[in-house]
């Protein structure tokens, strides 16, 4: 008995690829999604969110002379032992999914809406701000982009920018 | 050793049992000890610092409950007991309690990593230890083997679900039909661009290993037709997540999935 619930079973999963339903969200379904897997990974090829950013220090007549843009892109090297403890390359990782979720928050947000109340970029410019600190202790204004790289097999073959911060004091 | 495809093959309850909470609590500890490593992401000039992070908590008085469980000090207690949590598992075998606590603090940990930290691989931890809850709790109300049947069938749809939907998605993407998908991705992964003359460059590779990681994962129902095809689809299964982790460094979906495989024996021992 139990093979004609696993075939209807699957039978229904082949159907729901072809039939869409709508989208529910909420912040509650948002921090409790691992309830509810889709199972979709690396689906999708196309645009892909990266973020780049940049410092500078600033002459005595406000002049700002800018660091060239820096691609934030968590990039590890592989081994064996990695199978069994691996938090480098799981923070790289989860960085790059923030990465995403910014870049989703921002596609959801309405026209003309001010993306700084997003937790998502206020997340992104705390980590920016970080990271050029630590690189650059001697600039004192920062600046990030996302923009969105099209790959193909070979390399980037078009990009865009997706959204420029403004101008922050490093603190 | 041949397999003798005229006897039917059973996994047994207890072995199923010890050999799924065995894994788990390795893939529970890998994870665990993981977040330990990385407080420092989570405080300070982190990326992860919870006071900007709370505001993704709707309801104020859970948010005040979060900020004083996510105080460093706090999480490192709710990381040590997880782990002591995981030695009972791995010692003594489930009961309620600790699978009880294992659930609820993995609910915590993950909210502290807004839902989710890797994805699929918690996703799929999720499963598990919800199917391990369940057989607990049913087995307050009914007899063990029932209970055990009804937790190692939740596990065992949603990783089977899992490698169907993964598959399914893929076949009807073109970019995937023809390899060029695969090449992508591997370029964008997290230990860089493949090497030029890389051999999953070449399309034709590329689109064969596309093809067969496509219907590999588009059959995977049919090995619960027999305990023999599970334990052969489970050996390639294991195959397939460790080129995974090699490839795109996600450790964690290995041993995720890894601890599904007791239950997917089982189960295709019962049909």
């Amino acid at each position: 008995m139990s093979i004609y619930w696993v075939i209807a079973y699957f039978l229904v999963l082949a159907l729901t690829l072809i039939y869409k339903t709508p989208i529910v969200r909420g912040p509650w379904l948002f921090l409790l999604r691992s309830f509810f897997p889709n199972w979709k990974f690396f689906h999708t090829v196309g645009y892909v969110p990266h973020l780049y950013a940049r410092a500078s220090q600033v002459s005595a007549n406000g002049e700002h002379t800018w660091t060239a843009w820096e691609h934030l892109y968590p990039r590890t090297s592989p081994s064996f032992w990695q199978l069994f403890h691996n938090p480098h390359t799981n923070l790289g990782l989860a960085q790059q999914n923030l990465i995403d979720h910014f870049w989703a928050d921002l596609n959801d947000s309405p026209d003309g809406s001010d993306p700084r109340s997003l937790v998502t970029y206020q997340m992104v410019a705390h980590f920016v701000q970080g990271v050029l600190k630590d690189k650059y202790p001697q600039h004192s204004h920062s600046q990030f982009e996302l923009r969105m790289l099209l790959d193909n097999t070979t390399g980037t073959v078009h990009t865009h920018v997706m959204m420029t911060s403004p101008v922050e004091v490093l603190s | 050793m041949t397999l003798d495809w005229t006897i039917p093959f059973v996994l047994s309850t207890p072995w199923a049992i010890r050999a799924i909470e065995l894994l788990f609590a390795l893939s529970a500890g890998i994870q665990t000890l993981e977040y330990w490593r990385m407080q420092t992401a989570m405080q300070g000039k982190g990326l992860w610092v919870w006071s900007i992070q709370r505001q993704d908590i709707p309801t104020a008085w859970v948010r005040e409950v979060l900020d004083k469980l996510f105080t460093p000090s706090m999480f490192r207690v709710l990381l040590l007991t997880r782990l002591l949590a995981l030695m009972s598992l791995l010692v003594q075998g489930g009961h309620l309690l600790n699978i009880g606590f294992l659930f609820v603090s993995n609910l915590a940990v993950l909210i502290r990593w807004r839902g989710a930290f890797n994805g699929g691989s918690d996703f799929m931890s999720l499963v598990v230890i919800t199917g391990l809850l369940i057989a607990q709790v049913a087995s307050c109300f009914t007899d063990t083997e029932m209970a055990w049947r009804a937790g190692f069938w939740y596990i065992t749809i949603q990783s089977m679900t899992s490698y169907f939907m993964s598959g399914s998605v893929k076949l009807l993407q073109p970019e995937w039909r023809n390899g060029r998908a695969m090449t992508i991705f591997l370029n964008a992964a997290i230990h860089g661009p493949l090497p030029s003359g890389h051999w999953l460059r070449k399309p034709w590779l590329a689109s064969l290993g596309s093809w067969a990681f496509i219907v590999w994962e588009c059959a995977a129902p049919l090995a619960l037709l027999d305990a023999r095809l599970a334990l052969i689809f489970c050996l390639i299964a294991a195959l397939f997540h460790f080129l995974v982790f090699w490839f795109f460094g996600l450790n964690r979906f290995f041993w995720a999935w890894v601890a599904t495989f007791p239950a997917i024996v089982w189960c295709s021992g019962q049909i």
